[in-house]
């Protein structure tokens, strides 16, 4: 919305009022400055009057005039076609400093003497108010020839623009942004009054006939008039400007202006084309469901009212009879209604669905007013109506409510008086205890809340004392508390490790879950309006996205590039799971004296190392997992006490080549397999252990972990760890490989004697014979 | 046995001077030889003979153990030279990663109400209507929910737009007093310079028995928080509207970058919106079943506070992972 200061001075005397306490003002109430623009008008810049105007002798496009300026007569070619028009007009003179440095001089054009330039609007800083010189008119004030423009209020005004809540459909017109300033600065509104000049001695009932049918959600007023010549005053085509609304023609913005100002929303038909065969006028309201009202002539639908207005009986400039309509409609059925037939909108559907103005008489007044003033247009007398009985929303207001909402004392004579300036209807009901009566342009205020808001918003937020809450000490650390901290403590390891956090969306492309094997949401349960094709599924995985980054960082000439995301990935069936997961790609750490600047490209150990360092103890066994990421001879199940809780694995080379990027490998796991459990600490040996180290041969295909199964098997209680410490493989061995494995034996009872030592070996040997099929090397 | 003096002093490694140790001082040195003249010695001479052979031992030692001490620290300093190295080349081998300047905020400003007994609170991303708009006072065709341009799903489900449906479960769940704040993950369907389709807000919520939570006890955790975020900046406060509070309002502060003289960041206003809060809307009390309770509420954008706080430039780098950001935050 956006208003200027003296278009609301009709309505609130602002004189006194600095723009900077408007400002101060309006972003205090709630009504937010967007911007505030002064306009600044040059001097030397004043009121010419045109007392001839001939052709140049020597231009066809340009003519000359001889102008009245105040201080004497000046001779200017003017160039705008217009000007033959014009009697009073904006004349920079000699020495004058337009925007843009331009100096006004004594000029020759053509060979004609030129002292000074007659103005269009844009080349004064002014908005454009459309082709041609501005023709001034005594809208703008007392034309005085000589005087300066900048000292008419109204031309060097100043353009506040202001950003409206959903909720302040009240505040769309200029009366309503008054009435706002006038509860805040407390100054009463100047009254405004009308009263007809009956140019028509006629009443409409003779010309026109009004019925409805159906259950009317609509105010409706109509009224005729006459047009003998329509013509609009300069203030109307420079103050829309101003506000940036558009409006094509006379008529057009003659409506455009009172509805602005007043909130009402007004329509002009042209009534000849609708006049029936007893040759009446006959409008006919329908309406077709609640809050669709057809407005028919003659049958023929005219408008949708508060949405939209057919063209063809709209009235134009040329329009002889016209029919004007003042409407309101309730903004809550309206709204409910388009969205649910998606009927098409016109520009003023942005205010009847946030609720315009219901005061409709002052609206139709407010027109006749300038079309008294600056046309021949003649009213016939009275209106035609269909009115709703609406009822008024009353809300009891209990001071003392008010001060435990708001954490301060509010006198109940200072509630009244606000509420009062704000339209609302007050009726006392005993002792600090009020019934405010809520306006109807304030279809938003329905309780006791809400009038805390317009006495919070009007006294100021700003001037209530803060006040700390005193509370009952109740504990508060719960489950999600517990998993956030688990989680930052695994994000600090992480980063302790060289990775870097990521963070990315949680949208992925579907096609690209598909090619690379991830499972995708049913088709059933997808988003229905994706923002981009490759944001057009929830992700299933934060790989994607992560290889995604490093392309970006190769890109950026980095060449060791450690990634995690800790974030939510989604099932088919749409259910959240929280995963952590870690890319480490190219380098294994930055270029430095120590790795004579070439260090190795990571690795499966190496990256199994870090990851480790993040979530702890872990198992690997062979890989169960199947996607198009995973290498199928480097990779792993990932497993926490016992259960499967990710993977870890070599990014596939075609992967790898086709996003570009150095050796990569991968892990995903699931945050919740790893969040911390419960231990309880078992009893260490008093005795000495000893380490013994075996080497046998087995085939070239076992794993390890085959091996450490048979281990584990044995149970045997003397045997407190075992680990591979070497692997070796030649020529001579085949398909075999030599692997050593380390053990450390203990008694929690004795110390150990050669027997006890030789007896564990024993047997782990002929497990290992049995099962495995090793031979001693 | 001047000699003798002479060769200790002279000694010019620890090697040499444990030759002339043995020399002097040996089974078979110079002194043990000495000393076996004393037999020799006539009685009445023993004394003084004995007296100034012990004085020139004494002597001695004396002088060997100056001159041991010499050497061996002359050793020590030689080993320490030999060790040397330019610890300046090491400065750069720190393999230290970096959290997400968005998460360490989120972190931050969770520590404040954790510190102030508010309890942590989630839910799911994938949401429904009712949690998420009905409940929060905004029905169907509501012009507000204008604001807040959403992801649907094929079966109506849709991404959540705000944190807030987590305080209608926590409040559908538990039963006041409530005090919490829900930190998380929230999404818009919008996607330009100043807007990404997700990002992350921590909403709070405290509800207690009618007249016990005013506006002035949202103003003073408010101003506080504020200040522990941004240090020594005002606080001002705006009315606004939001559905689901009432009196609703926006908190912004004296802008960090030109302490309020006007630049482009604040648009030469001096102030930065931050944040927006209010007292809770009766209509939300109503959907879960609250009555006479009283309560406020906020919420703010994680990404908004990172941006401000670390003067990052540009909202969409930070979902890039681009490690020339995320390095400085090491």
């Amino acid at each position: 919305m956006i208003v200027t200061r003296s278009w609301l001075n009709e309505f609130i005397d602002l004189t006194k009022v600095s723009n900077e306490k408007l400002y101060e003002t309006f972003n205090s109430i709630g009504l937010e400055v967007d911007s505030i623009t002064q306009i600044e008008i040059a001097s030397k810049v004043v009121i010419g009057k045109i007392i001839s105007c001939e052709k140049h002798p020597d231009a066809d496009k340009l003519n000359v005039c001889q102008i009245d300026v105040g201080s004497g007569k000046r001779q200017i070619v003017c160039g705008a076609a217009n000007v033959v028009d014009a009697e009073y007009v904006a004349v920079a003179t000699i020495g004058a400093v337009l925007p843009g440095d331009f100096v006004i001089k004594h000029a020759k054009l053509r060979g004609v003497e030129s002292e000074g330039m007659v103005c269009a609007s844009s080349e004064l800083g002014l908005p454009d108010t459309g082709k041609g010189i501005m023709i001034l008119d005594e809208s703008i004030g007392e034309l005085v020839v000589g005087r300066e423009l900048s000292s008419y209020e109204k031309i060097a005004d100043t353009i506040i623009e202001l950003e409206l809540t959903a909720n302040r459909g009240d505040c769309l017109s200029i009366y309503g942004v008054a009435r706002d300033l006038s509860a805040a600065l407390d100054i009463e509104m100047k009254p405004f009054e009308y009263k007809q000049e009956e140019k028509i001695k006629l009443g409409i009932a003779r010309e026109a006939e009004l019925r409805h049918s159906g259950e009317m959600d609509a105010d409706l007023h109509y009224k005729l008039a006459t047009i003998e010549n329509i013509s609009s005053n300069f203030l109307v085509q420079l103050r829309l400007a101003m506000v940036g609304v558009e409006a094509e023609g006379k008529l057009a913005s003659m409506l455009a202006y009172a509805t602005h100002t007043t909130g009402v929303i007004l329509r002009a038909y042209d009534s000849r084309t609708f006049r029936n065969s007893e040759n009446k006028i006959s409008v006919h309201p329908v309406a077709k469901m609640k809050g669709v009202i057809e407005v028919l002539g003659n049958e023929k639908v005219l408008s949708v009212v508060g949405v939209n207005q057919e063209a063809e009986a709209t009235a134009n400039d040329e329009t002889k009879e016209l029919l004007i309509e003042a409407s309101y409609i309730n903004p809550d059925t309206l709204v409910e209604a388009v969205s649910v037939t998606s009927l098409k909108t016109d520009d003023l559907y942005y205010k009847t669905s946030r609720g315009a103005n219901p005061d409709l008489y002052f609206g139709l007044s407010f027109l006749a007013s300038m079309m008294d003033s600056d046309t021949d247009i003649s009213c016939y007398e009275g209106s035609l109506n269909v009115s709703v009985e609406r009822e008024h929303e009353t809300v009891i207001v209990d001071a003392k409510e008010i001060a435990s909402i708001i954490g301060m004392d509010v006198e109940i004579g200072k509630i009244v008086t606000i509420l009062q300036k704000l339209g609302f209807e007050i009726n006392s009901m005993g002792h600090d205890v009020i019934a405010a009566v809520v306006p109807l342009f304030r279809h938003d205020i329905k309780h006791i809340q809400d009038i805390s808001e317009e006495i919070v918003r009007i006294i100021g937020i700003n001037n209530i004392e803060a006040k700390p809450f005193v509370f009952a000490e109740k504990p508060r650390l719960n489950d999600t508390t517990d998993r956030y901290r688990a989680k930052k403590e695994f994000k600090n390891r992480a980063v302790g490790v060289s990775f870097y956090e990521n963070v990315s969306y949680v949208f992925s492309e579907r096609a690209l879950l598909d090619k690379y094997g991830f499972s995708t949401v049913d088709e059933a349960l997808e988003l229905a309006n994706p923002i981009a094709e490759e944001l057009n599924t929830l992700r299933s995985t934060i790989l994607v996205n992560l290889l995604n980054a490093v392309k970006r960082n190769v890109s950026y000439s980095k060449k060791s590039i450690p990634l995690f995301e800790m974030g939510a990935v989604f099932g088919s069936k749409r259910e959240q799971n929280e995963v952590i997961s870690f890319v480490f790609s190219g380098q294994v750490e930055g270029e430095n004296v120590r790795n004579a600047g070439k260090p190795k490209m990571i690795d499966f150990a190496s990256f199994t190392q870090k990851v480790g360092a993040v979530i702890g103890a872990f198992e690997l066994v062979p890989c169960t997992y199947n996607n198009g990421l995973i290498h199928p001879y480097q990779s792993a199940n990932i497993i926490v006490d016992g259960k499967v809780c990710g993977f870890i694995s070599k990014l596939h080379p075609t992967v790898q080549e086709s996003f570009g990027i150095p050796e990569t490998f991968i892990a995903e796991l699931d945050f919740d397999a790893f969040l911390p459990t419960h231990i309880n600490a078992t009893p260490i040996s008093k005795f000495q252990g000893v380490y013994k180290d075996l080497s046998v041969v087995i085939d070239k295909s076992l794993n390890y972990y085959e091996v450490a199964k048979v281990l584990n098997a044995l149970e045997l209680s003397m045997l407190k760890d075992a680990y591979p410490v070497d692997i070796y493989e030649d020529d001579k061995l085949g398909d075999k490989k030599s692997l050593t494995v380390r053990f450390f034996i203990q008694s929690m009872e004795k110390t150990l004697e050669d027997s006890d030592i030789e007896t564990v070996m024993g047997q782990i040997m002929m497990a290992l014979k049995t099962e495995c099929k090793a031979e001693l090397r | 046995m001047e000699n003798l003096e002479e060769k200790i002093v002279q000694a010019d490694s620890l090697e040499t001077l444990e030759k002339v140790r043995v020399e002097l001082f040996g089974k078979k040195g110079v002194l043990a030889a000495e000393f076996a003249k004393m037999k020799d010695v006539p009685g009445p001479e023993k004394k003084a003979f004995a007296e100034g052979l012990n004085k020139s031992k004494a002597s001695l030692q004396a002088s060997f153990d100056a001159r041991y001490e010499v050497l061996k620290s002359e050793e020590i300093e030689k080993v320490l030279k030999s060790e040397a190295i330019d610890v300046s080349l090491y400065g750069t081998l720190a393999q230290k990663g970096a959290l997400h300047p968005v998460m360490e905020t989120m972190d931050k400003i969770i520590d404040y109400f954790v510190a102030l007994n508010f309890a942590v609170e989630s839910g799911p991303m994938v949401e429904d209507d009712f949690h998420n708009f009905e409940a929060l006072n905004l029905p169907k065709y509501h012009p507000a929910r204008d604001m807040q341009d959403t992801f649907y799903f094929k079966d109506g489900g849709l991404l959540r737009t705000h944190t807030s449906p987590v305080q209608i479960r926590t409040m559908m769940e538990t039963k006041p007093p409530i005090r919490m704040i829900a930190p998380g993950t929230v999404f818009r369907r919008d996607y330009d310079l100043t807007h990404t389709p997700m990002f992350h807000q921590v909403e709070g919520l405290v509800v207690d028995d009618k007249g016990k939570v005013s506006f002035a006890n949202l103003k003073s955790i408010l101003i506080d928080f504020l200040q522990y975020m941004f240090g020594d900046v005002e606080v001002r406060f705006r009315p606004s509207f939001f559905p689901f509070t009432e009196p609703s309002a926006e908190v912004d502060i004296s802008c960090i970058f030109c302490e309020g003289e006007g630049c482009r960041v604040c648009s030469h206003t001096g102030w930065l919106e931050v944040l927006g809060c209010g007292i809770v809307d009766p209509n939300v009390f109503k959907a879960v079943g609250y009555e006479d309770v009283s309560g406020y509420a906020f919420g703010l954008g994680v990404e908004r506070f990172a941006m401000l706080m670390h003067k990052i430039p540009d909202l969409r780098s930070l979902f890039e992972g681009d490690i020339r950001l995320l390095e400085q935050f090491r």
